[in-house]
């Protein structure tokens, strides 16, 4: 009798297993959202071998402020806010980098910083409705990085830009920016959010839906309680790009970098914001990187960290307005 | 907070001479013992605290049944935990020469603003070393598989990141570690200190969790 109990339990248990969905975590839409491969749904454009996530506001016509992105791996959702700019008269571009945000994903090993200016390159000559109109980068974070590395690697591309708390433009100021903020104390409670997890989920380098999805886990560090970078709290992003994330981090670590060497050229005056409330650049590090240029204006952002943009754009917009309109006479 | 009650319960656990760290055990002197507590500190994906019984056995192989809870460290008791209940049995019985197989089914639990994730898994592991009366050195490998794991998003999660998540029991495995390294202790009257060190990659060898190593100090109490 107990051995037919036991034997009907467990068909029981099996049937109500089996007949249970089973979701699989490399699905896209699961945990992650599609990119604009799975979605065609999506404001998109295909350029430079890829499809990118992507979007306008404003006139076609005006002076074009292409916004890029922090990470490397974040997306633009937390900088919709700039897109404000199109009621000032600009036609402001937004796109997802490649490879992360709902971008198209690539191998790790095709990554480098010529492809990411190539890409920015195309997708400046996509939204260009004549040589005439003026353009002008706005960067956020790595999106300031890489306006630098543009800037140095073709001072005559651009009419302006703005750099939104760059990381650092050379390997030295990335790594005293890295070391500053993010201090890691092993035996705290966010140390650990970032690192348990690690015995859940695993992912191959190919498999971007699992490394994706546990690196959005990981974001709650950015903003915890007594971060050094003075962010408020979570501010949106739709989906990272860990296995960019990866790449440009190895290509940091085993090659370095410096958008430097050419700055001394680009004779327009440039803007560099900070939040007041970063401990981890401040003035001085402002200082430190609008020193490459001859001509820059600092200017803090009161009451605000590194995510300025969302969470102090009343504060930022007037800031940049002025500045762009300085230089769109 | 949490890693000053942790501390207070293993200084009490230390206290009443109950600690071990159950998986790790001298196969030479742990014959006579029919129970061995443990307790346990180190790396494992997290700076973690461990505490553990084991239960030999009477039968014709060295058969020990073991259970452990580990808590990593943090400001919040038991948002996150990991518990095993498995079995360790000596296949390989040479004079000092050893060979034994563990295997242990795993609940954990992790929980972090944006998601608490649960999982049920196994770990599977050898180990084949020189055993003597005061001291051993083996070596072990082993797999450890997240087979199954139910993701439960926070409201923050949805809000700012991804509204549509499936929250559910994802199949099949959800992650997968090897890990291979070395054991050492010593031992003395009815205790042993005993320590595991080793790396940690994933199952096809081709990434590492954000750190790649593990290392555990324990100490074993055995009473006959």
């Amino acid at each position: 009798m107990f051995k037919k109990n036991l034997v009907a339990i467990t068909l029981v248990s099996m049937f109500i297993i089996s007949c249970s969905e089973e979701l699989i975590i490399q699905e896209p839409g699961n945990l992650v959202p599609k990119t604009v491969v799975d979605d065609t749904g999506l404001p998109s454009v295909t350029v430079h071998g890829t499809t990118l996530h992507a979007e306008t506001f404003g006139n076609p016509d005006s002076a074009m402020v292409v916004f890029l992105h922090g990470g490397p791996g974040s997306d633009y959702q937390n900088g919709l806010h700039v897109g404000h700019l199109a009621d000032d008269g600009y036609y402001v571009v937004f796109y997802d980098q490649r490879g992360t945000g709902l971008s198209q994903r690539h191998d790790k090993k095709t990554y480098s910083i010529q492809l990411y200016l190539d890409d920015l390159s195309a997708v400046i000559g996509h939204y260009r409705t004549s040589p005439e109109q003026k353009v002008f980068l706005f960067g956020h974070s790595w999106g300031a990085m890489l306006a630098a590395a543009y800037i140095n690697a073709y001072p005559d591309k651009v009419d302006g830009a703005i750099f939104a708390e760059a990381g650092g433009f050379t390997k030295q100021l990335l790594d005293e920016y890295g070391e500053a903020s993010r201090k890691l104390n092993l035996f705290s409670e966010i140390t650990n959010d970032i690192l348990y997890y690690d015995q859940f989920l695993t992912g191959r380098e190919d498999e971007h839906e699992i490394l994706d999805y546990k690196l959005a886990l990981a974001s709650s560090f950015s903003y915890a309680e007594g971060n050094d970078e003075g962010i408020e709290g979570p501010s949106p992003f739709w989906r990272n790009g860990a296995v960019v994330l990866q790449a440009f981090t190895d290509i940091a670590e085993e090659e370095g970098f410096d958008f430097t060497t050419n700055l001394d050229q680009f004779q327009t005056r440039v803007l560099f914001i900070y939040g007041e409330n970063n401990t981890s650049y401040g003035l001085e590090f402002a200082k430190k990187e609008a020193s490459f240029f001859p001509d820059a204006e600092i200017v803090q952002i009161d009451d605000t960290g590194h995510e300025m943009i969302y969470f102090k754009w009343s504060s930022v917009h007037p800031v940049v307005r002025n500045y762009l309109n300085t230089l769109n006479r | 907070m949490k890693t000053i009650v942790i501390l207070t319960c293993l200084i009490a656990f230390f206290g009443f001479r109950q600690k071990t760290t159950a998986q790790t055990l001298n196969w030479k002197t742990s014959g006579k013992a029919k129970h061995v507590l443990s307790a346990g500190i180190g790396w494992d994906y997290s700076a973690s605290y461990s505490l553990g019984y084991a239960y030999q056995l009477e039968a014709p192989v060295p058969v020990v049944l073991n259970t452990r809870f580990s808590i990593p460290s943090g400001e919040r008791l038991l948002d996150d935990f990991k518990t095993s209940i498995g079995a360790q049995v000596l296949l390989f019985n040479g004079t000092d020469l050893k060979g034994s197989i563990s295997l242990n089914g795993l609940y954990r639990r992790y929980e972090n603003p944006l998601v608490i994730l649960q999982n049920i898994g196994s770990e599977l592991k050898g180990t084949f070393g020189y055993y003597r009366p005061n001291w051993f050195l083996a070596a072990e490998a082993g797999l450890d598989k997240a087979i199954v794991t139910r993701f439960k998003h926070s409201e923050s999660f949805k809000e700012t990141i991804f509204q549509d998540v499936t929250d559910g029991w994802y199949q099949p495995a959800t992650g997968g570690h090897v890990f291979y390294g070395l054991q050492t202790g010593y031992s003395f009257t009815n205790s042993d200190i005993n320590l595991r060190i080793g790396m940690v990659t994933t199952q096809d060898f081709t990434t590492t969790p954000l750190i790649p190593y593990y290392v555990m100090i324990g100490y074993n109490q055995r009473i006959e």
